[in-house]
């Protein structure tokens, strides 16, 4: 169980947002419980107002009918008592059957009047006072003591309203039945006998209740009043009354709930999804954006998405903007350390070397140590000049003059002063048979080309001697590639995509097995990819197909 | 009468280091640490050359000031600056504030003596206009390596003496390519191989404000530069 509630926890919070809001507009659902529950408690009331109203009508009759003792002495003769059970139980039978309404509801008639001729009089006169407080959907009788039925009027039927059902009332009624108005209206001789009202108005308490047709389908709500003759009851009026009317209130206000809450349910759920769709593609956005906020060359931009919205996304935003501020300030920071510190790092310099060379008439066995210091400090001093030169390319491209130039021509003269600067080592040069025009800057192509070269020689020299470094120039699609291969040690798989960023070197481990004394601080393809940069084009390292060597390239945009 | 060279540098022993060198050397020096104690011995007595550092204790430009100051108060008395920084913003700015030369803390006492007895018999041969000229004419180019003075087609060019010294050894031998280790070498300049590309752009620069159709400099990719025979 514990388990099974951590399992769906755990789901929850892998859901998407939207998932989860859609689950919590479940609660919506309440909605309609609530308004059942209010529909029963008005149907609750609207029953005791019936009740009251009934009671009022039976008192109302009752007093028309008090301290006249001759209204209430009539007797029909006891022979007819059985004639009238018979027609009773013909009428309820022909009911049941569900043959046309013996009495129509409309005109309200008594409908028991076998009464003597003497007693007629009387009869009809209850019979003029009950029609005067007549409801149509009431039905009134008056009753003796001895349970006898004296005047009746109205019905307890509504009329049928004849209007056709739409389809959808007709899907509706499926789910919300409607009160029937086709139930049995016999008064039971059980109602009669043992109706608690009766009963009660005739031992002189008025009361109600509410009972069953005999056939179940409807509920009735009975009240009845004693009529006082003096100090003693002469009889009661019962006021009957069926609760449809109610019923169908009320199944009219639960119909028009469901309709009401379905569409409810509907807009708000469209409106949740919409607002959570719509956050979770504001936020997914973002993340988007912050992903990549830091480029490959780590630079910093700056998120664009909810900046302005007043909301927490709007603040997820600005306090990620603030951060990568900060990172970016302290990138930079980093970034001009290098520079920083080599200008830092030039006065103690200066301080050791102006030192040294104020020893400089000094004794032979000083002379070794003077030498050694100062050829330290010469190493220390190319460390600065590198560690800066990467800044100062880079704050002097911006001002840098662009002029057109035979890249072909530049690559030529670089190769041959290669073969000057490096004599033990090898190379080949491949060149197109047209000039290839660049914009740029050709002192800069040179100074890309001294880095490619550089890194090959070394790492040839770290692999297999003899091999030549293979230099070509090639022409496609409006950019012209210029690729150094050398055999030797292949990039490591994880360092391919950081090679040309600052302070990255492949170097490292390898110190020990490299001929180079020059330091190495990672910054020349760093340098050679801004170069590339500038003359519009990119930088690559792969390893050869072979696995037995690194090709690197830039390309130029031709010009 | 031993000449006089005021050194202006914040840090106690550069200053030191470098008076004591330059007193073996035979000059008098003054030494000052801040641009006001400097600018007030100034005033009371001009030394004959002064050697001034850019960043000046709190002041980061307090050297530009003080060159500018220095400069409106003797037109003519030769300035350098001796600085760590090494931009070519910072250079140019030096330069054009009125400075004979522009030197980084790389370079070596030797190098930095040869640049003061230089600017020396610069102002020695200025004075003397009648004195023996040691001239190096390459077709409309004539150096005069006494007064370090340069002109095209008979048109005064103003090098720095960086920038002379460079010229001077593209011009001597037309036609040979010079390294940028050479030039280096010969311009007494200890300098990354960028900061002489930007040497030899500012002279062709200044040789083009003369004659527009100067293209006397070549660049030899991958090797260096040459003057066109």
């Amino acid at each position: 169980m514990k388990l099974a509630s951590l399992k769906l926890a755990s789901y929850f919070s892998r859901a998407s947002l939207r998932t989860k809001l859609a689950l919590v507009a479940l609660v919506l659902l309440a909605l309609p419980w609530a308004g059942y529950e209010y529909v029963r408690e008005m149907e609750r009331f609207l029953l005791e107002g019936e009740e009251q109203a009934l009671l009022a009508t039976a008192r109302a009759v009752a007093t028309a009918l008090h301290d006249r003792p001759g209204l209430m002495r009539a007797r029909p003769s006891r022979d007819d008592d059985l004639l009238r059970e018979a027609e009773e139980e013909l009428r309820r039978l022909a009911a049941e059957r569900g043959e046309a309404q013996p009495e129509p509801g409309a005109e309200p008639a008594p409908i028991i009047d076998r009464e003597e001729a003497a007693a007629k009089n009387e009869t009809e006169e209850i019979g003029e006072i009950l029609r005067a407080v007549e409801r149509s959907t009431a039905r009134i009788w008056v009753v003796t003591r001895e349970l006898r039925v004296l005047a009746l009027a109205g019905s307890l039927r509504r009329e049928e309203g004849g209007a056709e059902e739409t389809l959808a009332q007709r899907v509706l009624g499926l789910l919300i039945p409607r009160p029937s108005e086709d139930f049995d209206d016999a008064i039971d001789d059980d109602a009669l006998a043992a109706g608690r009202e009766i009963s009660g108005a005739l031992q002189g308490r008025p009361g109600f209740r509410l009972r069953n047709t005999p056939d179940g389908k409807a509920v009735v709500i009975s009240a009845a009043h004693p009529i006082w003759n003096g100090d003693e009851v002469a009889g009661a009026v019962v006021v009957e009354e069926s609760t449809n009317p109610i019923l169908s209130v009320r199944s009219q206000a639960l119909e028009r709930l469901l309709v009401l809450t379905l569409a409810a349910f509907a807009v708000a759920a469209a409106v949740l999804i919409w607002f959570a769709t719509r956050i979770s593609t504001r936020i997914r956005q973002l993340r988007d954006e912050a992903e990549t906020a830091i480029d490959g060359r780590g630079r910093l931009a700056h998120l664009v998405t909810a900046q302005d919205a007043g909301d927490e996304i709007g603040d997820l935003s600005r306090s990620f903007s603030a951060m990568l501020a900060k990172l970016s300030q302290h990138h930079a920071y980093l970034e001009s350390l290098a520079s920083r510190l080599s200008h830092e790092l030039r006065t103690p310099i200066a301080v050791v070397r102006s030192s040294l060379e104020n020893l400089k008439p000094a004794p032979a066995d000083a002379r070794v140590y003077i030498d050694r210091a100062e050829e330290g400090l010469k190493r220390l001093g190319t460390i600065l000049t590198r560690m800066s030169e990467a800044t100062r390319l880079e704050q002097g491209l911006a001002s840098f003059e662009r002029e057109r130039f035979d890249l072909a021509a530049v690559v030529s003269g670089c190769v041959e002063g290669y073969r000057l600067a490096y004599p033990h080592q090898a190379f080949d040069l491949a060149l197109p048979q047209k000039k290839s025009w660049v914009q740029g800057s050709p002192d800069l192509a040179a100074q890309l080309l001294d880095k490619f070269v550089a890194n090959a020689v070394d790492f040839a020299a770290a692999g297999r001697r003899g091999e030549p470094v293979r230099i070509s120039l090639s022409v496609a699609n409006g950019m012209i590639e210029l690729g150094v291969e050398n055999k030797g040690p292949p990039l490591p798989e994880e360092m391919r995509g950081k090679l040309f960023e600052s302070m990255v070197s492949v170097r490292g481990e390898r110190r020990g097995e490299g001929t180079s004394a020059e330091p190495h601080l990672g910054l020349g393809l760093y340098i050679a990819r801004l170069i590339a940069e500038f003359h519009g084009g990119d930088i690559h390292a792969r390893n050869l197909a072979s696995g037995e060597g690194v090709a690197v390239s830039a390309t130029f945009r031709s010009a | 009468m031993p000449r006089r060279i005021a050194i202006v540098e914040d840090d106690a022993a550069i200053r030191a280091n470098y008076a004591d060198a330059l007193r073996k050397h035979g000059y008098e020096v003054s030494a000052h640490a801040a641009r006001g104690e400097a600018m007030g011995a100034f005033r009371t007595r001009l030394p004959d050359l002064a050697v001034i550092d850019i960043g000046l204790g709190e002041e980061p430009d307090g050297g530009f000031t003080l060159c500018r100051e220095l400069r409106a108060l003797a037109p003519s008395l030769p300035i350098l600056f001796l600085t760590a920084r090494d931009s070519d913003f910072d250079a140019v700015s030096g330069l054009r504030l009125g400075a004979d030369d522009y030197l980084t803390k790389d370079v070596s006492l030797p190098h930095l003596l040869a640049r003061i007895s230089a600017l020396f018999r610069r102002i020695d041969a200025l004075r003397e206009p009648k004195a023996a000229e040691e001239v190096l004419e390459r077709g409309a180019l004539r150096l005069d390596a006494k007064r370090f003075a340069a002109s095209w087609k008979g048109r005064p060019v103003g090098l720095t003496l960086t920038e002379f010294w460079m010229v001077h050894t593209l011009a001597k031998f037309p036609g040979h390519v010079k390294d940028r280790e050479g030039l280096m070498r010969d311009a007494n300049l200890v300098v990354d191989e960028g900061t002489i590309t930007s040497h030899v752009k500012r002279i062709r620069r200044k040789f083009a404000a003369v004659d527009p159709a100067f293209e006397q400099i070549d660049t030899v990719y991958g090797m260096g530069y040459r003057w066109k025979a």
